[in-house]
């Protein structure tokens, strides 16, 4: 997983049938020390994450977990999804 | 997943046989510094004087085109964009591990303009 901040939204009408329905955010990743690293990603968000939260991005089957808990995901498109959002870190 | 904006097609005739017919695109990932500043990140945000991440070589199963800005999946998710497009039941057995899966129309970033 990354820690980032959130910084916008994004919207597309031609996309594959699999990210019908998903909202999609644009995430600013951050290092160690909390320095903004310049790498982007893109994650699913069911935890309705705003603009300006830290949170946390889960990569993988990790993220498949996220969309639709419990197994039998193998169909889920989703390579990344919001997980938590952060309060604090040191 | 990452956004990106398409900067070519590659071809090739010599590839393993499932990805036949696979169109293939490079495509050049967003950095923080090609925002508008004051995007939510913060004070702390990149200056824009990065390198320039590695083009990704993409499968496009929604005819993307040079200049567009689209969304790419990696590992399991571009297979199963990949497969969308195949017959009914087919498991997507294809040598894909990146595929363009949305082509972007907006991006709405809260105090950087759009």
């Amino acid at each position: 997983m990354i820690r980032g901040t959130v910084v916008g939204q994004l919207w597309a009408t031609r996309k594959a049938r699999g990210l019908d329905g998903q909202k999609l955010l644009l995430i600013a990743a951050r290092d160690a020390d909390g320095r903004t690293t310049g790498r982007l990603v893109v994650a699913s968000d069911v935890i309705d994450a705003r603009a300006g939260e830290d949170v946390t991005v889960a990569f993988g089957s990790g993220a498949r977990n996220v969309l639709r808990p419990g197994g039998g995901d193998r169909d889920v498109l989703c390579d990344a999804a919001v997980a938590a959002i952060v309060e604090g870190a040191g | 997943m990452f956004l990106g904006r398409v900067a070519g097609t590659v071809w090739s005739t010599v590839k393993w046989p499932q990805a036949v017919g696979i169109k293939l695109l490079l495509v050049r990932p967003y950095r923080l510094g090609d925002l508008p500043p004051g995007t939510a990140a913060g004070p702390t945000g990149a200056t824009g004087s990065e390198p320039v991440d590695d083009l990704v070589v993409c499968a496009d199963t929604l005819d993307a085109g040079p200049g567009d800005d689209v969304i790419v999946a990696f590992g399991h998710a571009a297979r199963v964009a990949v497969s969308e497009k195949l017959a009914p039941g087919s498991k997507p057995m294809v040598p894909i591990d990146a595929a363009v899966v949305a082509i972007v129309d907006r991006v709405d970033l809260p105090g950087g303009g759009e």
